[in-house]
């Protein structure tokens, strides 16, 4: 998908902190899917769900220019990531799909809302968040990894094969098996919790 | 070989994990394989069991058929599922399995994947129910899958779905049942907001109806929510599906780690601990789709799954009538009764609450007006004795209690109440007291709700909501309210 608009270099001018750049970017590479996956299962189409993803995005970043460096809202990632939670639990939480784009009042609703503290969705936004953070953190390990490290991984952690065939088929020893499989899992656990603390 | 009997040190593990690449390591790589004690130590430098668990909830199926940095247009579940399909024999359909042709996905959640199919030797279209594939390849998860799939099978009731057919021999084990056109419970109200309460006892009277059946049986359903709900599209029927089969994901990987993945929010008090479960947890999830029904809100909410848990187990649920009082006193008791927190306190069985939904149902057609004003009444003074003055209060909450907590009466049979009859007296005469120490402005409020409460008492009659082993004696506890009345009364006047 491409980004539905080019927000970056404008933020890079915004934000001085080169940290702050980088959160945005990794909230757009969680929030993309994310948002595009919550609105294909709530029964939006494909050309409808990407309509929200870029919806979400515009909001979010329109926020993103009130961001003031000094205020007491904490980090920039932080609040960054609780206002779009909040924005996505009310989005989610409305009947009817309705659009957001506007800036003007509309924009400081999104500001101060606090999420719709006890809905369905709020726990399945958080799972749906949990489970993209696990797939982002796949897809870099993945890439760290040699294909048959994967694989071994893959095939005896999550389809839960027996060792031993996994190491026929791959041609590699038992031992080698269960310590590939004991890397890509260090990794992974790593590259969650990396996402997670930053939360 | 002598370090196959030397244990490798954590640093050298260490370094078999985060190094570069696993050359230069083959006599550990070599002693791992052999030796339990370091492939454990291994274990848990990279990562717990329960990591692993939630490892394959949230990746399985991710990568099946799917190219990197492709967005994805199905879940991994449901695209893990279409993967075991045989071809299909018409460019419409989206793949086969055995006699069955399968249309396309009609829904897909933690356990597994609902198809629509057309069943070629019987000529109908079926629902087919693939177990999810990370579930398949547990043998515990596959005959639980199996064995709860047949119980359910022998459960033939007009608002149940039947299940016509049960495979587990092949790869992906499935089960067959009757197609329902319509939607499910959850997206009606999703759609369509809260339910009238005739709707409302309708379904329920229906949804209880099927649930007796099953208990009828011995089959404990263990996941009844709105998704597992069938409204049948014209004939306005209510059917219950999914039978049993929420065990089978229990068992293969949630308890072991109390990660849940699904909707907590039906969940029974007792589930939520991990304590075993009867027909009486079926009646908890019951209540709580009630309440969703009239509400358009399960009745327990919380940010966390593990926080609606929490509320499940330890937290009264705001009663319907507060926020909503167009619902009616009766279907509101109902659902109060339904939630207790102990099993033994809610209704006995499904068909008790099934005929008292349908005595609700009777009364809301042809209503006793004077009866439901009457409770009404009663009801909303109980609100503003919560907001009384505090000494007046406390007498009036000691009148209540009475009324509201019948358990406080002794009866012949029962030895233990009597310490509390005794509890019950000693405030009594310290309000008394209170009270005569209490401003005129007080006192005067104070008269002004007994009176009230007396008079609501008057026209209160026996419901059949709160006529239970739990609350026995209505007529008896009626009496003796007014009596304490009485009593109050007198020890206003002499003052
Ligand atoms: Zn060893």
């Amino acid at each position: 998908m491409n980004p539905p608009f080019d927000t970056r270099s404008s933020l890079i001018l915004r934000l001085p902190d080169k940290r702050d750049v980088e959160a945005w970017d990794q909230f757009v590479a969680i929030y993309e899917p994310l948002v595009y996956r919550l609105a294909r299962a709530k029964g939006f189409q494909d050309a409808d769900a990407r309509e929200i993803v870029q919806e979400v995005m515009v909001a979010v970043s329109q926020a993103v220019e009130r961001w003031e460096p000094d205020s007491e809202r904490g980090r920039f990632r932080d609040w960054l990531f609780c206002i779009a939670r909040n924005f996505m639990i009310n989005y989610l939480t409305r009947r009817k799909y309705r659009s957001f784009g506007g800036g003007g009042s509309s924009m400081d609703e999104l500001l101060e809302q606090q999420p719709a503290p006890d809905t369905n969705e709020s726990a399945e936004f958080d799972l749906e968040y949990r489970r993209e953070i696990f797939r982002l953190a796949a897809e870099q390990v993945r890439d760290q990894v040699n294909a048959d490290t994967w694989q071994a991984f893959w095939r005896t952690s999550v389809e839960d094969e027996s060792v031993e065939a996994v190491a026929e088929q791959l041609g590699m020893t038992p031992g080698m098996v269960y310590t590939a499989r004991s890397r890509v899992r260090a990794r992974l656990r790593n590259e969650v919790q990396r996402f997670q603390q930053q939360d | 070989m002598g370090n196959k009997l030397k244990h490798a040190a954590d640093s050298e593990l260490n370094r078999l994990l985060f190094g570069d690449d696993q050359a230069g390591h083959s006599e550990t790589i070599a002693h791992v394989e052999s030796c339990k004690t370091c492939r454990a130590r291994l274990d848990a430098l990279s990562g717990s069991a329960a990591f692993d668990t939630e490892t394959r909830n949230m990746l399985a199926g991710f990568f099946d058929g799917r190219s990197a940095g492709d967005v994805q247009t199905k879940s991994p579940i449901e695209a893990a599922a279409v993967d075991c399909l045989s071809p299909p024999r018409h460019p419409e359909m989206l793949g086969r399995l055995g006699r069955y042709e399968i249309e396309r996905v009609i829904g897909s959640g933690g356990m597994g994947v609902v198809f629509k199919a057309f069943d070629t030797e019987l000529n109908r279209p079926v629902a087919i129910k693939m177990l999810a594939q990370h579930l398949s390849f547990s043998g515990a998860a596959r005959q639980r899958f199996g064995r709860e799939a047949k119980a359910a099978a022998a459960v033939v009731h007009e608002h149940v779905v039947a299940i016509h057919n049960v495979e587990t021999e092949g790869d992906t084990p499935f089960l067959v049942m009757s197609y329902v056109a319509g939607e499910s419970l959850q997206a009606r109200v999703d759609r369509a907001g809260g339910l009238d309460t005739k709707e409302v006892l309708r379904i329920g009277i229906q949804v209880a109806a099927g649930l007796q059946a099953a208990h009828d049986q011995g089959v404990v359903h263990r996941d009844i929510k709105p998704g597992n709900i069938l409204l049948e599209q014209g004939v306005e029927r209510a059917l219950v599906t999914d039978f049993g089969l929420a065990q089978t994901v229990d068992d293969a990987s949630l308890t072991q780690t109390g990660i849940v993945t699904g909707t907590p929010h039906y969940m029974s008090p007792e589930q939520a601990i991990g304590k075993p479960t009867d027909p009486r947890s079926d009646l908890f999830s019951l209540g709580s789709v009630l309440y969703f029904m009239a509400t358009g809100r399960p009745p327990f909410r919380a940010d966390k799954a593990m926080g609606v848990l929490n509320r499940i187990c330890h937290e009264p649920h705001t009663p319907v009538w507060q926020d909503h009082p167009e619902v009616p006193d009766e279907l509101s008791d109902v659902i109060d009764r339904l939630l207790e927190k102990k099993a033994n306190h809610r209704f006995r069985s499904a068909r008790e609450t099934q005929h008292t939904l349908q005595k609700s149902l009777a009364n809301l057609q042809h209503p006793r007006r004077s009866q439901q004003i009457a409770k009404r009444f009663v009801r909303r003074h109980r609100r503003s004795l919560r907001v009384a003055s505090t000494a007046a209060g406390i007498c009036l909450l000691s009148v209540a209690a009475v009324f509201f907590w019948p358990t406080a009466q002794p009866a012949v049979e029962q030895p233990q109440p009597v310490n509390q009859l005794s509890a019950a007296s000693e405030p009594k005469q310290f309000s008394i007291e209170t009270w005569q120490q209490a401003s005129p402005a007080e006192s005067q409020r104070w008269a002004n709700s007994i009176e009230q409460l007396q008079h609501g008492l008057q026209r209160v009659e026996p419901s059949s909501a709160f006529d239970s082993p739990a609350t026995p004696g209505w007529d008896t506890q009626l009496e003796q309210l007014h009596q304490q009345i009485n009593q109050f009364q007198s020890g206003a006047s002499a003052h």
